[in-house]
């Protein structure tokens, strides 16, 4: 079953285009290359870190499309420098402790691909790195294993972040980012960027709308604790408010992009790459972690994986450790998912993980409780906000 | 008789082999495609009612062919007076020329669709330069929204519409146009009562080479549209891949490949499309 025939002539030229940073966690291999080429750090760290976040992926060509054997875990990331680090991370402890081999695929868990996967009763992996949007849309597909919460540990995360269908493995966040000097003040929350008056330029805001419904609801005056349940009229309504303003970005690096050129003055981004902007411009762009979405990097497992339900969970369950989910943060700059890591983190990096208690308090955790939910015509509330989402930004 | 059929028979074995490729590798897709649109989510036509009852579905629809016509005409009409130029100049210019026309035809289509970020954008080249001139006081907007979009894709789409156009022009011999001239035409009546005619074919194969390709454009609509000009193709991948709506992703893809074949119904009734392929 082919689920990406190149059919129409054009996509030979196009093809490239949504390959690599569209999903968080391709973004942060993204990322620990231009890392390791500018020499901020070394190739074990970054073959590590690759490995930790289940991208392992030019070594991983190698175990490309690998098939199961018996007494053999296949995790599937998304390639490059996340392959080693997961191995190092993950893999290796998990061998270590259960005499199981770990084999680290950099392919790409597309949900498309999963549920191609499922269906052709054709499972080659194991466990996949996904999103919480992925998640939701391949539970409701139906072709995901419930997470066993008899092997795999509920209090070892965020109660916000432990699905029925996927459990959290680093969390990021979608926060507020702006210029300091393209700004005459600085913007504080989403009302301000909403606030065309006092802080005229362009905003730029993602494609998929995860993340950012929270900040509509948010600039709607809802309080954090009450962003849930999102009213998605009033959601799209505020950002065809500004819409005339906003640059969409799809990509990590186009985010970035649009920062670097001045074509925006705030966006909503991801914190890792409002990172790279503050020391790259000067500190000319900051951000804040005020009113910031934190969303959870998904476990998921494919039904009928080769290696067992059981095997899957406990692979997931082995890579809770809180030390190392830190050495991935590291490396790749996604947080830890397990809040017991949170006083292990390094002081210096505090500032920069979602995960800390006081950068916490000041976002509001992503509900896929809330996007699983029927938005009452057979869709679940996911599904029609991608779609009135996608509506809302064409013009 | 029996000596033609023989060699008949041969030459269908030479085609049997790509023939067979083609059955199983596309049309053996293309149908399961079919299939899953009117087999998800449930069997029957239901995917394609929304053809006639989602607004969003028209919108997209006529974003996609409004977009495609205007960039269509641009590219052909362009791309005559390349061809145009080329089937006139002396060998070693009109050798210059095709390389340079290959040249961005190789590159890939996302590298030119930043390039043209780079020269559009508000602080771009182009402003600067209209600003320092001072045809403008302030920056135009010409990326980010249709403008921009349509400029990428023409500027992408012309060599396709300069090769057909002057490989056509190559064959019309300039015997043609002295004797119009010499019959006392001006040299307009002699191009348009007898080269612009000639040129047919070449026009109407780039016309419908441009339009079927633009049909599946959505990179450069993404990045030139700043997110904001959604065509067709790229709702079938937000279906396809992010909603994993996959009777809805397929009924679109049915829908583009038979507006595809509608248009050549269309022109097949004007022309003859085995004459504009080069069949004969």
């Amino acid at each position: 079953m082919s689920t990406k025939k190149p059919s129409i002539k054009g996509t030979l030229y196009e093809k490239d285009l949504y390959a690599d940073e569209e999903l968080f966690q391709m973004d942060c291999a993204a990322i620990a290359r231009e890392r390791l080429e500018r020499g901020e750090i070394d190739r074990r760290t970054f073959l590590k870190a690759l490995g930790l976040i289940g991208m392992l992926p030019a070594v991983a060509t190698l175990g490309r499309d690998a098939h199961a054997a018996a007494g053999e875990v296949v995790v599937v990331n998304w390639g490059g420098p996340a392959v080693d680090a997961y191995m190092k991370a993950f893999g290796e402890p998990f061998e270590k402790a259960t005499g199981m081999k770990v084999v680290i695929d950099g392919t790409g868990p597309l949900g498309s691909k999963i549920r191609a996967m499922v269906e052709a009763k054709n499972v080659t992996w194991d466990v996949c790195d996904t999103g919480a949007g992925t998640t939701l849309v391949l539970a409701k597909a139906g072709v995901i294993e419930p997470i066993d919460y008899t092997i795999v540990d509920r209090t070892k995360v965020l109660p916000e972040f432990a699905f029925e269908h996927g459990v959290v493995n680093y969390m990021f966040s979608f926060i507020l980012a702006y210029n300091k000097k393209t700004n005459a003040k600085i913007p504080q929350n989403w009302r301000d960027f909403w606030n065309l008056a006092e802080f005229p330029g362009k905003r730029t805001m993602r494609k998929q709308p995860n993340g950012m419904m929270e900040s509509c609801m948010l600039a709607a005056g809802r309080s954090l604790d009450k962003v849930y349940p999102i009213d998605i009229p009033l959601a799209i309504s505020k950002f065809k408010e500004i819409k005339d303003e906003v640059i969409i970005w799809g990509s990590g690096s186009q985010s970035q992009q649009l920062f670097r050129e001045q074509e925006v003055v705030m966006g909503n981004i991801w914190h890792t790459r409002a990172n790279l902007l503050r020391r790259d411009m000067g500190g000319d762009v900051d951000w804040t972690w005020n009113e910031g979405c934190v969303a959870p990097g998904m476990w998921n497992v494919p039904i009928g994986n080769p290696a067992g339900k059981d095997n899957a969970m406990k692979f997931i369950a082995s890579a809770q450790d809180p030390d190392q989910q830190i050495e991935l943060f590291k490396a790749m700059g996604n947080g830890p998912a397990n809040p017991a890591a949170a006083p292990k983190v390094p002081e210096d990096m505090r500032a920069f993980d979602p995960g800390q208690p006081e950068n916490l308090a000041m976002q509001v955790p992503f509900n896929g409780k809330w996007y699983e939910e029927d938005y009452g015509n057979g869709k679940t509330n996911d599904q029609v906000s991608r779609e009135l989402w996608l509506e809302a930004q064409a013009s | 008789m029996t000596r033609v059929l023989d060699q008949q028979s041969r030459y269908w074995l030479l085609v049997m082999p790509a023939l067979l490729l083609m059955t199983v590798f596309y049309v053996y897709p293309l149908i399961q495609v079919l299939w899953i649109s009117v087999t998800e989510p449930e069997p029957g036509l239901g995917n394609y009612a929304e053809l006639f009852t989602s607004g969003f579905l028209h919108k997209i629809w006529w974003t996609t062919t409004r977009i495609c016509t205007l960039t269509t005409i641009l590219t052909v009409v362009l791309g005559y007076i390349v061809a145009f130029a080329m089937a006139h100049v002396r060998e070693r210019q009109m050798t210059a020329m095709m390389f340079c026309i290959l040249l961005t035809f190789w590159l890939s289509v996302l590298i030119r669709a930043f390039a043209w970020v780079m020269l559009l954008r508000t602080n771009g080249m182009i402003n600067d330069l209209l600003m320092a001139i001072g045809l403008t006081d302030e920056p135009l907007r010409l990326s980010r929204n249709e403008f921009g979009v349509v400029v990428g894709m023409v500027h992408f789409m012309l060599p396709l519409a300069i090769l057909p156009i002057y490989a056509n022009l190559r064959g019309i011999s300039p015997s043609y146009v002295s004797a119009a001239r010499g019959l006392g035409a001006s040299a307009r009546q002699a191009f348009l009562g007898v080269y612009l005619p000639l040129s047919k074919p070449g026009i109407i194969s780039a016309t419908m080479l441009v339009f079927v390709f633009s049909l599946g454009f959505f990179i450069t609509p993404a990045i030139l549209g700043g997110g904001k000009v959604v065509m067709i193709s790229e709702y079938i991948r937000v279906a396809f891949e992010e909603t994993l709506l996959w009777g809805k992703a397929t009924m679109l893809a049915t829908s583009l490949l038979f507006a595809v074949l509608l248009v050549l119904a269309v022109v097949g009734r004007f022309v003859d499309l085995r004459k504009v392929f080069g069949a004969t």
